[in-house]
């Protein structure tokens, strides 16, 4: 029971604060839409919604520091050259909400393949179809926005695997790996994000959103690293809070988009729809971290306490690889 | 629970020893997962050095600097097509002179190269019979451009004019071949539309030169 609490009060502070902050954020970033833009589409200098939105969001990612300074830590593995142990901070205590939350990540990166890919090969033909009429071809040739699909889909196999091994964990120093994948696919999208904003001089409009991402990707790979003996579980928790955050504002962007495309009658399966999932993704993975980390970092998991039944030829491979 | 490692010593050293599974793999020894956690680790940190370099980068290119192509003949003999260009965004003011890249959403959605010919508060005339552009009455000095300057197919367009506050006048060092503010769907830019400053053209080799 006394163990019960220890674990809800340690997630409480980082999934109400981050919580708070998006909302925070999400509603800032409605209003400085609704308030900071001219109709031309420049922002207003000095807008007072983009200031505190500034401010709110510095503020955010100083308390995630303050926060994580003070997050309780059982004996850091690293110091006894026992870092592989970091592998276990994700493991079942029981609850099904972070395989549940990480699954769900998987399943809207996994909806993104179908918006992504045909809008991607659709570019692809028109610029073939340009090049060969010899006219000028369009900037974009489609092929960031096809492999941005097909990182989509790699991250919902790393997510799947991720949740998998939240209730099981599997040979030491793998089962991590697999959150390296979203990792990587971030990358994918990055660049992709970036060049469809290239052109565009007003940096509210993307730098939430490149940020967001800069941070998903940094926490998927800060979540691999509990796995490979470069745990850093301080950063791992303010990436997560700050990945929340920023994919809020970013998730205000491409909403408003998407409902000014649907509005003009637009086709709502485009590069904002997949934007939009990706982040939602991203952000369930975050609140996945936020919920298990905090708790499992006070009070690590037990292996025997695991109310999953474990083949026996696992349990030893888990006993091989933690015992230093 | 007060120490993390003396639960898991307990848990891994003092339980029962497990009985192997026959289709179960012989778990690995300690020097084996050594080894493999090892290599693993070095793949680890060789794929986060490039996922934190690659964010490094788009972060730079957003904020600091960005490297763009240039397309189309309007800044010869200055910038050719293909050219590579470092733009510097950073705290950057367009001033007289500059060759900047802005974007001007009334022509298209993509950015374009042009050159600053004056910025609020002065006075632009282009002269066509006489091959010359003056800014406050005073004759630019143009040993950029390309050619002796022609009127351009839509007409006159915007040739005398005083640049507003917060706007600047370009045109291209190519003046025959350029839609600038001369062209009424681009005209006077506003100076939030400038995404930074051409610094120096970067590839190929032979085009390499400070702007």
């Amino acid at each position: 029971m006394e163990l019960m609490k220890k674990s809800v009060s340690g997630r409480v502070p980082w999934l109400v604060s981050a919580g708070a902050a998006s909302l925070l954020a999400a509603l800032l970033r409605r209003w400085q839409l609704a308030s900071a833009f001219e109709p031309s589409g420049l922002a207003t200098p000095g807008a007072q919604s983009s200031v505190i939105l500034l401010c709110v969001l510095v503020m955010s990612g100083a308390w995630f520091i303050l926060l994580a300074q003070y997050q309780p830590l059982s004996k850091r593995p690293w110091a006894a050259g026992q870092a592989h142990r970091w592998d276990l901070v994700f493991l079942d205590v029981g609850d099904p909400v972070y395989p549940i939350l990480v699954v769900s990540a998987s399943f809207l990166a996994l909806a993104c393949v179908p918006v992504l890919l045909p809008v991607g090969l659709e570019q692809w033909k028109l610029y073939q179809e340009r090049v060969a009429a010899e006219l000028q071809p369009p900037s974009n040739n489609g092929m960031l926005t096809i492999a941005t699909g097909v990182g989509a889909l790699l991250s919902a196999l790393g997510l799947l695997q991720m949740g998998r091994d939240g209730l099981r964990p599997g040979k030491r120093g793998r089962g991590g790996f697999s959150a390296a994948l979203p990792g990587v696919a971030g990358c994918v999208w990055m660049m992709e994000s970036f060049r469809a904003h290239a052109a565009n001089p007003v940096q509210w409009d993307y730098a939430p959103q490149l940020l967001a991402i800069v941070c998903g990707m940094m926490l998927y790979m800060d979540f691999a690293g509990m796995s490979a003996g470069a745990s850093r579980p301080r950063r791992l928790l303010w990436l997560a809070g700050m990945t929340a955050v920023l994919s809020a504002v970013a998730m205000a962007t491409t909403g408003s988009e998407l409902a000014a495309l649907a509005a003009a009658g637009g086709p709502v399966v485009s590069p904002q729809l997949g934007d939009l999932l990706l982040l939602l993704s991203q952000t369930l993975a975050a609140a996945a971290v936020l919920w298990r980390l905090p708790p499992n970092l006070e009070n690590p998991p037990k292996l025997n306490s695991s109310p999953h039944p474990q083949p026996s030829g696992e349990a030893s491979i888990q006993e091989e690889t933690t015992d230093e | 629970m007060e120490n993390w490692e003396s639960e898991l010593e307990e848990n891994t050293q003092g339980g029962q020893p497990p009985e192997q599974a026959p289709e179960q793999p012989a778990p690995p020894t300690g020097a084996q997962a050594r080894r493999d956690a090892s290599a693993g680790r070095e793949l680890y940190l060789n794929v986060r050095v490039l996922v934190t370099m690659m964010g490094l980068f788009v972060l730079l290119f957003t904020f600091v600097a960005r490297v763009i192509v240039v397309s189309g003949p309007s800044m010869q003999n200055t910038l050719f097509g293909g050219d590579l260009i470092l733009v510097w965004s950073v705290g950057y003011a367009p001033k007289q002179g500059d060759v900047v890249v802005l974007t001007q959403e009334s022509y298209q959605e993509d950015s374009i190269v042009k050159r600053v010919i004056a910025t609020e508060g002065q006075r632009v005339d282009v002269d066509y019979a006489a091959n010359t552009v003056s800014v406050d009455g005073m004759v630019l000095k143009e040993d950029y451009i390309k050619e002796q300057m022609f009127l351009p197919s839509w007409g006159e367009g915007v040739n005398h004019v005083v640049v507003p506050e917060g706007c600047i006048f370009v045109m291209g060092d190519n003046r025959n071949e350029s839609a600038d503010s001369r062209y009424p769907a681009i005209g006077i830019v506003d100076t939030r539309c400038v995404i930074g400053r051409g610094v120096a053209v970067l590839f190929p080799a032979h085009h390499w030169k400070g702007l």
